[in-house]
């Protein structure tokens, strides 16, 4: 074989770019945690977690494969579901509604991945009715969304309840609308 | 065959004919007249103000206190004394014609007489229409403790008309809720059955519920928040020592005396979900006393002291049951509505009175316990925490009223209401001490 | 990648120089840059997730502050002594109470053995007795024996009597017949002669009375007449009795109702009462409408009830009374009220 000089140094480079590209595609995703150190977090009170900023230090983001969008995508939607912690119920029962399942499950699976996390879930009623009875239904749905969050991965002794019957409402008044919004479960995140 | 002129036997026939037609109108019975129907409205009674001799202690007359005592029952209808004709303090005295023109049924007059630090009081009561003295007594009491004298009159007053004895001796327990400094402020208080002379037992940032009488008057239960989560005390009024009897995890609340004051029951969730134990005070012995997935809550004895009446849902909602014995397979007391809760027997085993749901409004209701009937007693809406009276004849709850909570009495078969005067904020959980022995 | 050594043929350029040292080479360059590449780009590990604050929803562990109560210090140690001695009296009263009863287990098992003593001796007694009996009982037998002979020999005598005074008997029945029928024989030839008489002034008679019954007709059809005319009378007298009788009662109705209306409004039952619970009262007015007495004829069995009605009846002052004196007298003089209530509401 008879290469040229040229064609060699080409070659050589060939294989610089592709190491080099090897080396990138394990970077990206977990590099944000460090860069993210230079973006204060935007809202705590959510209780999760905003990655800030799009200075990724360097690394070139249109780098990104489509199957490295999609995780972040749905890493995203996590956090927006965990962004809900109240839940509400219908009059007298303790059935979880449909529309709380799916974040439920990403709280389930945050704590599920983060075993020294701890949560207390809180269970009230509106103020209708015997206070004692409100006691034991603020008590059955806190017990409704703790099986749940078993269920879906979170252990035992990572949860807590507690219930306040009707005397800590979250709305005052005597309306539907505030008797509608005491009807509820909150998740404290401690 | 002999022929007689007839109408000599003739005559015979018709004078005995006549003869029995008199006896039989003589015999008719005379005119029956039947009453079915009183009165429909109260007991007109004259309370005239007590003669005084002697310096008396300032503060409320000790008639006018009768006077609201008799009007709180909802019995009686009570005579302004400016309407009086005279006023009498003893039997002499006493023109019953005028009363009678003034269409009084009763009339109560007395004096006090005050020496050193003590008032005696002499009183009587006369039945107009009879013009018969129907009670008469001396009593006395320090000069400190007026109103106690006087409720004392109102009891004896009560019971001489009705046979039944007066509860204007009795305490009430209570919950009061208002901020401090921006934060909520409870505080459990004790006062006499007219509201007055209340006085704080507990204060606490975090809710306190279920106030429960001792059978001797001298303890209260309660639940408590003050930890973050609920448990029982049993608190001492007159040391205000207190204990804490169930710290278990999960609920600890809604507890209810035994007559001989020796255990408590008490709603637990220690072991799953919400049932009913009963503890003995002494041992802190526990015996479950229901076992179903269901809530059971809200025990209470019944009037023989042995069995239990809760309210449960494993009927789908809360209703009231009933075990004969504790730990007897329950059977089921309300079915008219879809919510009945929180249940309160009268002593005499005549009545059970609880929370009831009616369209959309919660009224207070009775069920007579011999026919299964169901009566509503209150046309207010938001209503909670009956307690009866320990004669029976009265019942308080909580309701709101013009946006506050307020407490109100009501004769126990739904008659005139009385609201007790508001003092500061909301006020809520009351119960109803027992009889002063 | 492991090293490939291969054997080196020549191939007529020098070692360094030919195509495989060269592709060695060439790799084992592209080898160190792709290693070192590696170590560039280190792993890090997980950054750890960002500590998450907690919202907080409830107050924060507030203290509870009891408002003791003054205690009257002295007043408890009064009672807790009071308490112990009681306690002391009690035990007491126990071992008291525990030497009373070994004493009497004593005395029972010594009751005891006398019973059986006396029963033994009980028994002995009615064996004497039973065999004294006995004795008595054959003597008793031999007495009867003897009696029933002497009566059936008596009985023997007595028959033997009695046929003969019924054969005497039957002697003097048939000499009495033989007259009778003798006597008979005579008597029936006298009818006879009498009969034949007495026909003959029978129809006298008849012809007499005829006559007479044709004037007594006469004399009952004007009798008759007359009786009618009464009759008539008696029946419009009757019947205008009747219409004023209505009258009164239906008077005396209105006036029930009246009074039943004024007792109700007047009647304060106590709120004790039951349905079983029924109390009459008799009571008598004065022809204004005062009341002139009242009397409790039955009581309802409750003291609180029973006045309560005699209570209603003394409050009316004056009762409402018909005009017509004589049904005030036949209804409203003296009258019975019943107090009884039913369904209170």
């Amino acid at each position: 074989m008879n290469f040229s000089a040229q064609s060699k140094a080409f070659a050589l480079l060939l294989s610089v770019g592709l190491v080099a590209g090897c080396s990138s595609t394990g970077g990206t995703s977990e590099e944000g945690g460090e860069y993210g150190s230079d973006v204060a977090a935007v809202d705590q009170e959510g209780g999760s977690t905003v990655y800030g900023g799009d200075d990724q230090g360097g690394v070139s983001s249109s780098a990104m494969t489509e199957e490295e969008r999609m995780e972040a995508r749905k890493q995203a939607e996590q956090q927006a579901l965990r962004e809900i912690t109240t839940f509400y119920f219908d009059f007298d029962t303790a059935e979880i509604k449909q529309e709380a399942r799916d974040v439920l499950v990403a709280h389930a699976r945050f704590l599920a991945n983060n075993p020294g996390q701890n949560v207390r879930i809180e269970g009230h009623a509106d103020e209708r009715g015997t206070k004692e009875y409100n006691l034991a239904l603020g008590e059955r749905r806190a017990n409704a969304v703790q099986r749940f969050l078993i269920v879906n991965g979170a252990s035992r002794g990572q949860l807590e309840t507690v219930s306040y019957g009707e005397e800590k409402p979250a709305v005052m008044g005597s309306s539907e609308s505030a008797w509608a919004q005491n009807r509820r479960v909150e998740l404290v995140f401690e | 065959m002999t022929h007689r002129i007839w109408h000599k036997p003739s005559r015979t026939l018709l004078a005995a004919t006549a003869l029995i037609f008199f006896a039989v109108s003589a015999a008719r019975a005379e005119l029956l007249i039947r009453i079915t129907e009183g009165a429909d409205s109260a007991i007109p009674v004259a309370v005239v103000p007590f003669a005084e001799s002697g310096q008396m202690p300032a503060g409320d007359k000790v008639s006018s206190i009768v006077q609201a005592d008799l009007t709180m029952t909802g019995e009686f209808r009570t005579l302004p004394p400016e309407k009086m004709l005279s006023l009498p303090s003893r039997r002499e005295e006493v023109y019953f014609r005028d009363w009678r023109l003034l269409g009084q049924r009763y009339v109560l007059v007395g004096g006090l007489s005050r020496s050193g630090d003590r008032v005696q009081a002499r009183y009587e009561l006369f039945d107009v229409n009879r013009e018969e003295r129907i009670l008469g007594e001396t009593a006395a009491a320090p000069a400190s403790n007026m109103r106690s004298l006087a409720h004392h009159i109102s009891d004896k007053v009560y019971e001489a008309i009705t046979g039944v004895p007066g509860a204007f001796s009795t305490k009430l327990a209570y919950i009061t809720l208002d901020t401090a400094n921006g934060k909520p402020r409870y505080r459990l208080q004790v006062s006499d059955v007219d509201g007055k002379r209340a006085r704080i037992r507990l204060e606490s940032q975090e809710p306190i519920l279920s106030p429960a009488w001792s059978p001797d008057g001298e303890k209260l239960a309660y639940v408590s928040f003050e930890t973050g989560k609920p448990v029982i005390f049993v608190h001492e009024l007159a040391t205000g020592n207190r204990t804490k009897v169930a710290d278990f995890p999960g609920l600890n609340s809604a507890p209810a005396w035994s007559d001989d004051g020796r255990s408590l029951l008490m709603t637990l969730s220690k072991d799953g979900n919400a049932e009913i134990y009963r503890m003995n005070l002494d041992t802190r012995q526990l015996t479950k006393l229901t076992n179903h997935w269901a809530i059971d809550t809200e025990p209470s004895y019944d009037a023989t002291g042995k069995g239990i009446f809760f309210t449960s849902d494993r009927s789908g909602g809360p209703q009231i049951y009933h075990m004969d014995t504790p730990g007897a397979e329950p059977r089921r007391i309300t079915f008219g509505s879809r919510y009945n809760a929180r249940p309160r027997p009268d002593n005499d085993g005549n009545y059970v009175y609880y929370v009831h749901q009616r369209d959309r409004a919660f009224h207070i209701a009775r069920t007579e316990l011999n026919t299964g009937e169901e009566t509503i007693l209150t046309r207010t809406e938001s209503d909670e925490s009956p307690s009866v009276a320990p004669n029976g004849r009265m019942l308080i709850y909580a309701t709101r009223q013009n946006g506050s909570n307020v407490l109100t009495v009501i004769s126990a078969d739904g008659g005139a209401a009385y609201s007790l005067p508001a003092s500061e904020g909301d006020v809520r959980e009351p119960a109803w001490g027992p009889l002063v022995r | 990648m492991r090293d490939h050594q291969r054997e080196v043929t020549t191939t007529g350029v020098p070692p360094w120089k030919s195509p495989v040292a060269l592709s060695v080479t060439l790799h084992l360059l592209i080898l160190g840059i792709a290693l070192a590449g590696w170590s560039w780009t280190s792993t890090d590990h997980e950054p750890p997730p960002r500590s998450i604050s907690a919202r907080l929803i409830t107050q924060q562990e507030p203290e509870p502050s009891p408002v003791v109560e003054p205690v009257d210090q002295q007043k408890r140690d009064e009672e807790r002594r009071a308490e112990e001695q009681r306690r002391k009296e009690e035990a007491e009263r126990q071992r008291q109470e525990e030497e009373a009863r070994r004493i009497a287990e004593q005395k029972r098992q010594e009751e005891e053995k006398r019973l059986q003593q006396q029963k033994e001796q009980e028994r002995q007694e009615a064996e004497a007795k039973e065999r004294e009996a006995r004795k008595a009982r054959e003597a008793e037998a031999a007495r009867q024996k003897a009696e029933a002979e002497a009566k059936e020999r008596a009985r023997q005598k007595a028959e033997e009597e009695k046929r003969r005074q019924e054969e005497a008997k039957r002697k003097a029945e048939e000499e009495k017949r033989r007259q009778e029928e003798q006597r008979k024989r005579e008597e029936a030839e006298r009818k006879r002669q009498e009969e034949l008489a007495r026909q003959e002034a029978e129809r006298k008679r008849l012809e007499a009375e005829r006559k007479l019954r044709e004037q007594q007709l006469e004399a009952q059809a004007e009798a008759a007449q007359r009786a009618r005319e009464e009759e008539a009378r008696r029946q419009r007298e009757a019947a205008a009795a009747k219409a004023r009788e209505a009258q009164m009662l239906s008077e005396s109705e209105k006036y029930q109702a009246l009074i039943r209306e004024r007792l109700s409004q007047a009647w304060y039952p106590p709120s004790s009462a039951t349905e079983e619970m029924t109390a009459r009262l008799q009571i008598t007015l004065l022809p204004t409408g005062e009341l002139a007495g009242v009397r409790l004829v039955s009581s309802s069995g409750n003291t609180a009830f029973d006045n309560s009605a005699l209570g209603a009846v003394r409050s009316l002052s004056r009762y409402p009374i018909p005009n017509d004196r004589d049904t005030f007298e036949r209804y409203f003089r003296q009258f019975t009220i019943e107090f009884n209530p039913r369904r209170l509401r």
